[in-house]
């Protein structure tokens, strides 16, 4: 799709070149700029080159081979492969206070078969505000129950979500219970969370089994359909995620052990996690990404060091663990670059913290082969910023392109803004 | 020493007749009369007579219920019943000042949601003030409560219903097992408060600051009701007698102490304070309020902390609490604190017996614990004319005891009240230990081996095998049980009793009896006495009493020490200084007594610490002009559309984990506000954040008074689902909530000063009437612009100005307007769409506001967000293109400008408060770090600092842990114990 912006002339004349002159047979070269790739490189003074919505070339001084290309120059600025933002309700949940907006969390139990996908609102007006800061893919993910059901991973902007999908019903979302028996002072609690933990077990045991009766099957059986336990077969074959989200050291403990020992072949994810800087030798065991969310917030206990969400997601990554950083909520993921940037300032590098919100996510989703980071025939999706992405100071997005077509970066926000500076003639 | 400790039936006996046939003088009698002497005399007692003498070999005699004579030289009357006491000792009763002890009540004002009371009768609009409830009313014998009390010393309580915030009246009575008549000893001996409105179901007071509220109102209401005639109040009637009474508080915690010694204070009354054994944490602070107090006995058991994961849920203050908690009485003596002890709390006397000894061992002398338990409550509700002390012709209430009470295997065996004798241990136990030769058929020559105490002794039958003998005692008989063989089944009974014993040493001599065997026949049973049981004497490990260090706050990262203001250099700092001009590169800024007073280039150290600040930034501290840290129980009184009465001053928990955590984040100040459930909220705080000192010491003296006004959707309770009917429901509604509010504080002021006498003094109104002349400044939750200029115009209508717009997103529309009003927004750098009426929020807001000229804020509203305030400015640079300056002024100089603090704080220049942080890097960057933060010259943050804490923290949990497991495997029963976590509250809160 493109979209044809009248306002900035240098995206109306690359949109015009697209649309119209024999479309995409010449390569765009972006020179001069300071290429952060994502996988930990930067490339100064660098060019990228793409054409039919690859990169077909990146690095120094290939700007000559390019005879027809067209060509920006990027003195000054950054390239940054497009932001990935895990554990989001962006296009699930328009305005929290209005029930009839919020469209993330089902009926029930277990609902692995409910699908963010259908979901996933392309004309939400918060998904504007997330591209806008170069957040270009969003994970759109279920809340709510014991399984909250299947996310998706789409883009910020598209005509629909058929049009936005990168890669559909790629996770399944399960929260654990939490393992603090003592939670309440009676008894009953340990009996509850025993029961829980029963009904998780013997889920995963019926779902299993019924995966592997289908798999020997020539003929299917209709009326032996179960769409919940069939939700859960891409966890056995591999094609899905399962996301546990869990926060406490018990719980972790649990889940990981429980689906490591049980399922080993269950591609596990931990999401939240806020205690995985206790439990690294557990989690670098079993090689579980961990999605840390949110980086900032609050201690869990107020004997815990002050900083330690700020330095959590450094210590995982000395300790060799793959960290995504994720942000929940949904308006408030377009601060997702800026809770990497605290982590840059309590223990990671400033590309560690972008990997983490780039290729890291990527990686974790199975599509970085694709996305995720600057490389050749990856996807030419990407923002070019004034300055630092992970700073406030200098986080200006002046362009962003998604499969090599320049993304409009305006929306309502800017149209207020512009209107009322123009009524008291500030501009 | 073992007792044949039999219980006996006696107290069913004495509760039996006492309670019937000595009936009161009025009540008939059925059938012969049957009144027995009441003159006894006590002798060869030990008799502790009063908290500081003891006399060895004394006799007491008692009369008619009353101490005849005392002394060691006492002529003893004729119709004297004799009793000797050798070897025992005589205490005076322990009294009780806090006590719910036999009062019988339920609530049956039910109904959810009620707006005014809606309980019938002449009384007042709160279900939660019962001035006219008297717990003589309430008062029924019970039996159990009765013996509790008995055993662990008290003969007599000061009871009442702990129910509501006012609860009328206390009824001192004796917990003798006596009738009702009898017992009640005064009807009207106090008057009683609580923080808490207990069963009542109205709305009001929903908060913490509610309650304060509205016992401060009650007490105006009632001086008011003195001077009309208009009105009958029942509980009016009863609060302006309650009012001559000695008035007990009860108190939740220390800091709740302070609180109700502040209202006593505006109302000219010495409260005695029930607290909750945790005042040695606020030991200076509470010492000064003067007001007695009563303190629980109830210490933590040790918590369940094997399980290091579990144990993380408990945190430091629970962890030395538990550890010091038996030392509050000592450190509340040492103090010079006056204070009674009470057993509420405890659950059995043994609790309350063994938590008094321990409170010996931790230092309290035994003479100052009873005085705490005698004297000093006696005095306390001036009773000390006939309780406290066994003095002649004092009441004859007192407790023989088989030992010095504070010895560790002592009991209560006999309680006397009003001259009457329940007995709970027999004095002239038997001693059945011993080895006894058995005769017994099938068993001659066998040895039976009796050792331990009853009720549960130890037995064994030693022939060829040794076998378990089973030993009962009931009603004085015994009951043996055993087996045949060791590897039968079959069991031989015995029924037993002691048929001679030894007068002199009590040593059973021979236990007779009739056994059944296994084949039904009936054989005699012979034990017979030859040898004592040689047990090993467990050498009492003497307790190393040792109880770690208060420290302030008491609560992770609290110190022993709280820092004091530091003479400082900072030595070439890149210097920001909100003045002109506002960068000084390389620049010396000097800090002494609290205060900048040097900025240059080479500044001499003298005797300055010098901070080397080479390549860093020096900014004045973040203020945060909207936060809801350090609340306690409640940010909002949601109950009235008006609660301009409720002060959250009355409600800093200066203890707050957050206000460290801010701290770290550069923060120095905020105002600590009433939440937005309603269009006139509460009266808000505002604290400099100096961690360690009390809430009266963390506000800043002379500040402005602020308000909390609220607009939209919350005062509408538009998202509380279908359910709400209180006004407004709609924006219109809003309006004229205000105009009618201000026409009535209009009225008020008037009617005041024409009658200032005679006018109900209307805390709310008097709030109102101080924003109409300019003495209080308001700060307004809002969001959309039509609210934004109706408030401008009642405000303009009333002839005042709005000082504040927070939140204020929508602002950027009518900025024009607000610039003219002359009011400043605090407002967030990117918050929207959370709900409806933020929907065309934008992160472009700031930027607009501040370039038409309003002076304007960024701010918090959460606790996480507050610690990184400086990268919320920072996105006025990234959204509008502002200046660093204007930006950094977002957060410091603006919101001092808006508080009316930009006098004393908000920028470096010499003369100001030296409220400084010194940052790793540009404060805007999300690189910065705040690495040392001074609030008035005191670093009550840095790295360095932290890190010494941390450890500190690692350490004392640690240390403590080990010290409960140990406490564990000897043997003391454990709880669970999970620490309450932080009340992190945001405006729409409850």
């Amino acid at each position: 799709m493109k979209w044809i912006d009248i306002k900035i002339i240098l995206l109306l004349l690359v949109s015009f070149t697209l649309q119209t002159v024999a479309a995409q047979q010449r390569v765009t070269l972006i020179t001069n700029a300071t290429i952060h790739t994502g996988t930990g490189e930067v490339i100064e003074n660098g060019t990228i080159a793409f054409n039919f919505g690859k990169i077909v070339d990146i690095g120094k001084g290939q700007t000559s081979l390019y005879k027809n290309a067209k060509v920006i120059d990027g003195t000054g600025k950054h390239i940054y492969p497009g932001i990935i933002c895990m554990n989001n309700l962006m296009g699930l949940n328009e305005i929290d206070a209005v029930r009839a907006t919020r469209d993330f969390d089902e009926n029930g139990k277990l609902n692995p078969n409910v699908r963010s996908l259908i979901a996933y609102n392309t004309g939400s007006k918060i998904l504007p505000t997330a591209l806008f800061n170069g957040i270009l893919y969003t994970q759109a993910v279920p809340q709510g129950g014991v399984i909250s059901g299947s996310s998706s991973l789409l883009k910020t902007t598209g005509w629909n979500w058929e049009d936005a999908v990168i890669k559909g019903d790629e996770g399944i979302h399960l929260n654990w219970p939490e393992m603090h028996v003592g939670a309440d002072l009676n008894e009953t609690k340990s009996n509850r969370i025993e029961k829980q933990l029963l009904e998780i077990k013997s889920f995963f045991a019926d779902a299993e089994q019924y995966h592997n009766a289908l798999s020997v099957l020539t003929t299917y059986k209709a009326s032996g359909f179960n769409s919940r336990l069939d939700a859960m077969r891409g966890l056995f074959t591999g094609s899905k995620n399962l996301y546990v989200h869990a926060n406490y050291a018990k719980s972790i403990v649990s889940a990981v052990t429980f689906i490591k020992q049980q399922y080993p072949l269950i591609k596990l994810v931990l999401v939240g996690a806020s205690d995985a800087y206790q439990l690294t030798d557990l989690i670098k065991q079993y090689n579980i990404p961990v999605v840390v969310s949110n980086v900032h917030r609050l201690p869990s206990r107020s004997f815990e060091d002050v900083d330690q969400p700020f330095k959590t997601p450094g210590i995982l990554v000395k300790a060799g663990i793959k960290v995504a950083i994720g942000h929940a909520g949904s308006w408030e993921a377009r601060n997702v670059m800026f809770n990497a940037g605290t982590a840059a300032a309590y223990g990671l590098t400033k590309e560690e913290a972008l990997q983490c919100i780039t290729l890291n996510p990527a990686t974790i989703m199975g599509v970085n082969a694709r996305i995720g980071s600057l490389a050749l025939n990856k996807d030419a999706s990407f923002v070019i910023c004034e300055g630092d992405i992970l700073d406030m100071m200098s986080s200006k997005i002046s362009a962003a392109y998604l499969e090599g077509e320049p993304i409009d970066l305006y929306n309502d926000q800017q149209k207020l803004y512009e209107k009322y500076l123009k009524k008291f003639g500030l501009n | 020493m073992k007792y044949i400790s039999v219980r006996i039936l006696c107290v069913v006996f004495f509760s039996l007749i006492l309670r019937g046939v000595l009936a009161q003088e009025t009540f008939p009698v059925n059938g012969p009369h049957d009144l027995r002497g009441t003159c006894y005399a006590f002798i060869n007692a030990t008799i502790q007579i009063d908290p500081q003498t003891r006399l060895n070999n004394a006799v007491m005699v008692i009369k008619e219920g009353k101490i005849e004579n005392i002394g060691t030289s006492v002529n003893i009357p004729k119709d004297a019943k004799i009793i000797d006491l050798k070897g025992r000792f005589i205490y005076a009763s322990f009294i009780d000042m806090y006590s719910n002890y036999g009062i019988q009540w339920q609530n049956n004002n039910k109904g959810k949601d009620q707006y005014a009371n809606n309980k019938p009768g002449a009384y007042a609009w709160n279900d939660a003030i019962r001035a006219e409830i008297n717990a003589a009313d309430l008062f029924q014998f019970d039996e159990k409560q009765s013996t509790f009390y008995l055993e662990s010393g008290f003969g007599s309580t000061l009871s009442a219903l702990h129910d509501g915030i006012c609860r009328g009246t206390g009824a001192l009575v004796s917990t003798g097992k006596l009738n009702e008549q009898q017992v009640i000893l005064n009807p009207a001996a106090a008057a009683e408060f609580s923080f808490n409105k207990g069963s009542s179901m109205q709305d009001y007071p929903g908060s913490a600051m509610g309650c304060v509220a509205l016992i401060r109102q009650t007490y105006y209401d009632a001086i008011w009701y003195n001077t009309q005639q208009s009105e009958q109040n029942l509980t009016f009637n009863a609060f302006n007698k309650l009012r001559h009474l000695p008035a007990i508080f009860e108190a939740e915690n220390k800091l709740a102490v302070l609180r109700a010694a502040k209202i006593g204070t505006e109302f000219n009354t010495t409260y005695i304070i029930k607290g909750a054994g945790d005042e040695y944490q606020r030991i200076d602070e509470i010492k000064a309020t003067k007001c007695p107090l009563i303190i629980p006995l109830n210490f933590p058991k040790p918590y369940e902390v094997e399980d290091p994961f579990e144990a993380q849920y408990v945190s430091l203050t629970d962890l030395k609490h538990w550890e010091m908690a038996p030392a509050n009485p000592f450190l509340l003596s040492k103090a010079g604190v006056v204070f009674t002890l009470t057993a509420f709390g405890c659950k059995d006397a043994n609790e309350f017996l063994k938590n008094l000894r321990k409170s010996v061992q931790y230092g309290l002398s035994e003479s100052q614990a009873l005085q705490a338990l005698t004297v000093t409550p006696a005095h306390l509700m001036n009773i000390d004319k006939h309780s406290g002390v066994l003095h002649k012709g004092m009441l004859a209430n007192f407790f023989i005891s088989n030992k010095n009470i504070f010895d560790k295997e002592a009991i209560i065996q006999e309680h006397w009240t009003l001259g009457r004798q329940q007995i709970f241990y027999a004095a002239n136990e038997k001693i059945l230990s011993g080895k006894y030769k058995l005769s017994l058929k099938g068993f001659d020559g066998g040895v039976l081996l009796i050792s331990g105490q009853l009720p549960k002794p130890e037995a064994s039958l030693i022939e060829k095998d040794t076998i378990k003998v089973s030993v009962q005692e009931q009603l004085g008989l015994f009951t043996l049980s055993f087996k045949e063989k060791k590897n039968s089944d079959a069991l031989i009974r015995v029924d037993a009793w002691v048929s001679d014993y030894d007068t002199k040493t009590l040593q059973v001599k021979i236990i007779t009896g009739k056994a059944q065997l296994p084949d039904g026949s009936y054989q005699p049973f012979t034990a017979v006495w030859f040898d004592s049981v040689t047990t090993k004497v467990k050498t009492d490990t003497v307790m190393q009493v040792s109880y770690g260090e208060i420290i302030y706050p008491f609560n992770d990262y609290g110190s022993k020490e709280i820092p004091v203001a530091e003479s400082i250099l900072f030595k070439n700092a890149t210097v920001w200084t909100n003045e002109t001009p506002h960068v000084l590169i390389e620049t010396d800024v000097l800090v002494n007594k609290g205060k900048i007073v040097n900025i240059g280039k080479s500044l001499p150290a003298k005797d300055a610490k010098v901070i080397d600040a080479t390549g860093k930034y020096l900014t004045n501290g973040i203020i945060d002009e909207h936060s809801h840290i350090g609340i306690y129980r409640g940010v909002n009184e949601c109950t009235q559309a008006i609660t301009a009465e409720v002060r959250i001053g009355d409600v800093v928990n200066s203890e707050d984990i957050n206000i460290y955590r801010q701290l770290s984040g550069g923060v120095i100040a905020c105002q600590q506000l009433h939440g937005s459930c309603n269009p006139v909220g509460g009266q808000s705080s505002i604290i400099k954040l100096r961690w360690g000192m009390p809430p009266e010491a963390m506000k800043i003296a002379n500040a402005d008074g602020f308000i909390k006004f609220a607009l939209g959707e919350n005062v509408k309770q538009s998202n509380w689902g279908m359910e709400t009917d209180r006004y407004p429901q709609t924006r219109m509604g809003v309006e004229q909530v205000y105009y009618d509010a201000f026409i009535r504080a209009k009225e008020y002021e008037l009617k005041l000063k024409a009658d200032p006498k005679l006018t109900r003094k209307d805390l709310e109104l008097e709030t109102l009437v101080e924003i109409l002349n300019k003495k209080r400044f308001i700060t307004c939750h809002s969001y959309v612009q039509s609210e934004i200029l109706m408030l401008m115009q009642v405000a303009d209508s009333m002839g005042f100005k709005v000082n504040t717009f927070t939140h204020i997103l929508e602002g950027y529309k009518v900025a024009d307007k607000m610039k003219a009003h002359g009011v400043s927004a605090s407002t967030f750098a990117d918050w929207w769409a959370y709900k409806y009426e933020v929907v065309d929020a934008i992160p472009y807001n700031g930027v607009i506001l501040d370039k038409m000229g309003v002076t304007t804020a960024i701010n918090s509203d959460d606790a996480e967000m507050g610690r990184r305030l400086n990268q919320e400015a920072a996105k006025m640079i990234k959204y509008g293109n502002m200046s660093e300056e204007n930006a950094w002024k977002m957060v410091t100089l603006n919101p001092a400008k808006m508080l009316h603090l930009d006098k004393q704080t908000g920028s470096i220049k010499t003369g100001k408060d030296a409220d400084l942080v010194l940052w790793s890097t540009n404060p805007l960057s999300i690189y910065a770090i705040a690495e040392m933060t001074l609030v008035d010259g005191v670093c009550y943050y840095s790295k360095e600092r932290d890190a010494v804490l941390r450890k500190y923290i690692e350490r004392e949990r640690q240390r403590i842990i080990t010290k409960m497991m140990v406490a564990k495997q000897n043997g003391e029963k454990t709880e669970k114990k999970i620490s309450l976590t932080e009340e992190n509250y945001h405006c729409d809160d409850e």
